[in-house]
C-alpha cells in the first residue's frame, strides 16, 4: 500500500495529521505492539476494492453521459473504513470512497477525475433500551436496497429504480436517525429518520429528488421492518418505506416503497447450498409547478441460488416506468424519461474467500432516454457483459442479515 | 378508562387496527420475560448445555447457533435480536470465533446489559489457556487466523469443566441468592468431567491411534488433552476449502506416515473425505459432532473416542 498516496489522499479532505498519524502507524507498528493496542488507539480500518471490466454497445461511444458508462477496465470503487467503539454503548463509522468519474472534456474527449467522497460518517448508539440513535451521514433506511454498499449489491450495478429514483449515490444524506425494536415476539422495527435533503454541489447534487433551496426544509422518513423465522432454515422479512419533503422545484416529493425476501439456508451442510428471494418495488412523485405531478415508479425481483461452496447464481428481471415529467428544463431541470425501461440480469459468482469474490454478469436492458438515445445514435436495447473482482483488506463489518 | 370497552366498541377500522397492535405488542413483551430469573443466551450449544447444568432452573437459557452450523459463519438474523433485547447475560467461546455474527447482533439489539466490556458479556476463550496462540506476523494469506488462539475448546472435557466455573462466578455476580448453589454445580461437573477425562485416556492409550487427520481445526484441544498428534488438515489453510492438489499431498503424507483415521465436523461435506477414502487403503473417514446440541457433552466426546477405537481395532 503506497503509504504517501493515502496520507495525501486523506490529508487532502481536509484531516489532521494526527489522524493520519494514527492510520499508518497502524501498518507500522510490530504485529505484537499492534496488536496489544490498535483497540484503544486506532480505529478497525478496511479497505475493499471492486475492479470492474465492462463491455456494452452502448459503452462503445467516445462520449459518456446520462446512462452511459465507459467500456474497459477501471476502478470501479474502493471504500476505506474506519471503525471504533466510542464507549461500551456507542460507536463511530467512516466510509470513504475513492472512484474515478468520467464526463466528456472540452475537447470532446473523455475525462477522468479521481474523486474522494465521504460515503457514511455517523455516530451510532444503544444507550436508550431497544433503541438505535444514529446521528451523521448515513445510508437512508429507505426500502432494501439502498443500504447496501456498492460490494454487497447481489448484482453489480443498483436496480433501475434505485439509481433513476434516488440517484446515482441512493438517498444517502446527513441527518438524524431512531430505530425502535418493538416489544413483540418477533423481529419488528420501526426507524424513523430526518435528512436534510441536501448535499453535493450544483454540478453534482446529492439527493435530487430532494434539494430543497431553504437549508429549514428537511426530509421525514419513517421504515418499518418485520422479520419472522418460518423455521430454522428459513426466514420471510418484509419492510415498508415512505419519506417526504420539499424539493428543488419549491414543491413535495414524496417516496413510498415495500421489498419482500424471503431466505432458506439449511441447518445441516447449509455452508453449501442457500436461497434468496427478494421483490422491492418504489415510487417517487414529485410535484412540479402548475403542471401535474411527475411519477416515477420501478420494481425489481431478484433470485440467488448459491449451489457449492463458492458458488452462486444470481438472477433479476425489473422494469421502471415514468409518467407526468414536465420536458420544460424551467419547470423541472431533472425530469425522468417519460417511458417504459426493462432490463434483465443473470450471473456467476465465484467466492474464493471470505474476502474476495469474482463476478461474471450479462445484462440487457430495453429503453433509454429518447434525447440521449437520437444525439448519440444508439439502439434502444443495451446488451452488456461485466466482470467484477472484489478484494478486501482489513476490517470489514459484517453485512446487516 | 375502559380499555376492554374502547377497544372492543371502536367504531373506527383504523382505531380497532392500532389498539390490536398495541395489545398483541404487550402480549408478546410480557411472554418474552420470565419473572425473575436470570435471562441468558449463548452463541453455541456447547456453551447452553454449560448453562443449564450449573444454572439447573434458576436461569433460563438459549442457543443462538446450532450444532450442526460452522459457529465461524452463523447469519446475523434479526430475530436474534429479539432474544438479545432481554437477556441479562450472552456467554460467547470468544477468540474472535463468534466475532462476525455476535457484535452486530448485540448492537441491534440496544439492550445495555449486555455491551461488550459489561458484566453481561462474557468470552470464556480467553481464560482458558488457548492454543495456537499466534505468534509473528499475521496475515490473511494464512488463511482466517484467531490471533488470540483456536476458539474450539468445547471439545476439551477439563476446559469444558474450567469454563463451567467462570460461567458459575458470574451468574453468581448477577444472581447472588444462587451463587452457592450455581458453584456447587459447576464443581461437581468439573469432577465428573476429570474422572471421565482418565477413562477416556486410558482407552485412547490402549488403542493405540496416535495421529489423525482433520477437516479444520476444530479438534486441536480434543487432541491434546488426549495426546494425539495432528498437523494434516484437509483444509489448506484455516477457512480456505479443500483444493485438489492440497489433497493430493495429504493423501501421501496419510500413506507415508500410515494414518488412518479423519474426522470431519458435521457442518463439511464429505467430498474430499470420499476421495481420500478411495486413495488410502484402510483408512476410516468419519464425519462427527462437534458440538453438544443433541446430545450432551460426555455423549460427544464419547463418540470420539468410540470412532478412534474403531480406528485402531481395524489397523
Amino acid at each position: 500500500m503506497n503509504s504517501k498516496i493515502l496520507c495525501s489522499v486523506l490529508l487532502g479532505f481536509s484531516f489532521r495529521f494526527s489522524f493520519c498519524f494514527f492510520f499508518l502507524s497502524s501498518f507500522l507498528l510490530s504485529p505484537s505492539t499492534f496488536a496489544a493496542t490498535n483497540t484503544l488507539r486506532t480505529p478497525d480500518i478496511g479497505v475493499d476494492t471492486l475492479l470492474l471490466y465492462r463491455n456494452s454497445n452502448w459503452g462503445k461511444a467516445d462520449e459518456v453521459g446520462d446512462d452511459l458508462g465507459r467500456n474497459g477496465l477501471n476502478v470501479q470503487e474502493a471504500e476505506i473504513g474506519f471503525r471504533s467503539d466510542v464507549d461500551p454503548y456507542s460507536r463511530l463509522t467512516m466510509v470513504l470512497t475513492v472512484s474515478p468519474t468520467l464526463s466528456t472534456g472540452t475537447t470532446g474527449l473523455v475525462k477522468e477525475e479521481w474523486k474522494v467522497m465521504p460515503e457514511e460518517l455517523f455516530a451510532e448508539s444503544s444507550y436508550f433500551s431497544a433503541t438505535t440513535i444514529k446521528v451523521g451521514k448515513f445510508k437512508a433506511a429507505f426500502g432494501k436496497h439502498n443500504l447496501l454498499h456498492t460490494h454487497a449489491f447481489p448484482l453489480v450495478d443498483a436496480p433501475l429504480a434505485n439509481t433513476l429514483l434516488l440517484g446515482e449515490e441512493g438517498l444517502n444524506d446527513v441527518g438524524l436517525s431512531a430505530a425502535f425494536l418493538l416489544p413483540v415476539s418477533w423481529f419488528s422495527e420501526l426507524t424513523l429518520q430526518y435528512l436534510r435533503g441536501a448535499g453535493g454541489d450544483d454540478k453534482d447534487p446529492a439527493n435530487p429528488e430532494f434539494h430543497s433551496p431553504s437549508p429549514a426544509a428537511g426530509v421525514g422518513l419513517a421504515h418499518f421492518k418485520n422479520l419472522i423465522d418460518l423455521s430454522d432454515e428459513a426466514t420471510f422479512e418484509a419492510g415498508l418505506s415512505w419519506a417526504q419533503g420539499p424539493n428543488s422545484l419549491r414543491t413535495t416529493t414524496s417516496l413510498v416503497g415495500a421489498d419482500l425476501t424471503f431466505k432458506w439456508r439449511p441447518a445441516v451442510l447449509g455452508l453449501y447450498r442457500s436461497f434468496i428471494l427478494g421483490v422491492e418495488w418504489m415510487q417517487r412523485t414529485r410535484g412540479q409547478p402548475d403542471s401535474a405531478d411527475e411519477v416515477g415508479s420501478g420494481a425489481n425481483i431478484w433470485l440467488q441460488f448459491q449451489f457449492a461452496e463458492r458458488w452462486s447464481a444470481l438472477t433479476r428481471t425489473e422494469y421502471f416506468k415514468a409518467d407526468g415529467a414536465s420536458g420544460d428544463p424551467l419547470v423541472n431541470p431533472a425530469p425522468l424519461a417519460n417511458d417504459l425501461f426493462t432490463r434483465q440480469a443473470v450471473a456467476l459468482q465465484f467466492r474464493m474467500s471470505e474476502f474476495s469474490f469474482l463476478k461474471i454478469e450479462y445484462d440487457h436492458r430495453h429503453g433509454l432516454a429518447e434525447d440521449v438515445r437520437l444525439t448519440k445514435g444508439l439502439s434502444a436495447d443495451e446488451n452488456k457483459i461485466m466482470l467484477q473482482a472484489d478484494f478486501l483488506i482489513g476490517f470489514h463489518p459484517p453485512h446487516s442479515y | 378508562m375502559n380499555w376492554t370497552k374502547n377497544f372492543s366498541n371502536s367504531a373506527s377500522p383504523a382505531k380497532s387496527t392500532w389498539n390490536l397492535f398495541f395489545l398483541v405488542m404487550a402480549i408478546g413483551g410480557a411472554a418474552s420475560s420470565a419473572q425473575g430469573k436470570l435471562q441468558v443466551v449463548t452463541t453455541t450449544p456447547d456453551l447452553r448445555q454449560l448453562v443449564e447444568t450449573v444454572g439447573s432452573m434458576d436461569v433460563n437459557v438459549s442457543a443462538l447457533a446450532k450444532g450442526t452450523q460452522d459457529p465461524h459463519l452463523i447469519e446475523a438474523k434479526p430475530s436474534f435480536m429479539v432474544r438479545l433485547r432481554d437477556a441479562d447475560l450472552v456467554i460467547a467461546q470468544g477468540l474472535e470465533l463468534e466475532e462476525a455474527w455476535i457484535k452486530p447482533l448485540i448492537e441491534g439489539c440496544s439492550n445495555r446489559k449486555i455491551a461488550m466490556g459489561t458484566k453481561g458479556y462474557l468470552e470464556l476463550g480467553g481464560s482458558l489457556n488457548p492454543l495456537e496462540v499466534a505468534s509473528g506476523q499475521v496475515t490473511r494469506a494464512g488463511g482466517d487466523v484467531h490471533p488470540g488462539g483456536n476458539p474450539h475448546f468445547q471439545l476439551d472435557p477439563i476446559r469444558m469443566g474450567q469454563a463451567a466455573r467462570l460461567i458459575a462466578d458470574r451468574l453468581a455476580e448477577l444472581d447472588p441468592a444462587h451463587g452457592k448453589a450455581f458453584l456447587e454445580r459447576a464443581r461437581q461437573f468439573e469432577g465428573q468431567m476429570t474422572e471421565k477425562t482418565k477413562a477416556w485416556q486410558k482407552r485412547i492409550d490402549t488403542c493405540g491411534v496416535k495421529e489423525v487427520v482433520t477437516h479444520h481445526k476444530t479438534f486441536s484441544y480434543f487432541l491434546d488433552r488426549f495426546k494425539l498428534k495432528s498437523d494434516i488438515q484437509l483444509e489448506p489453510r484455516p477457512g480456505i476449502p479443500p483444493t485438489a492438489s492440497h489433497l493430493i499431498d495429504v493423501i501421501e503424507q496419510m500413506k507415508k506416515r500410515k494414518i488412518s483415521l479423519v474426522l470431519i465436523e458435521e457442518y463439511f461435506a464429505d467430498d474430499a473425505g470420499e476421495k481420500i477414502q478411495r486413495e488410502v487403503p484402510g483408512v476410516i473417514v468419519q464425519r462427527v459432532a462437534v458440538s453438544a446440541d443433541a446430545q450432551p457433552l460426555q455423549e460427544v466426546i464419547e463418540a470420539l473416542v468410540k470412532t478412534i477405537e474403531r480406528a485402531c481395532s481395524k489397523k
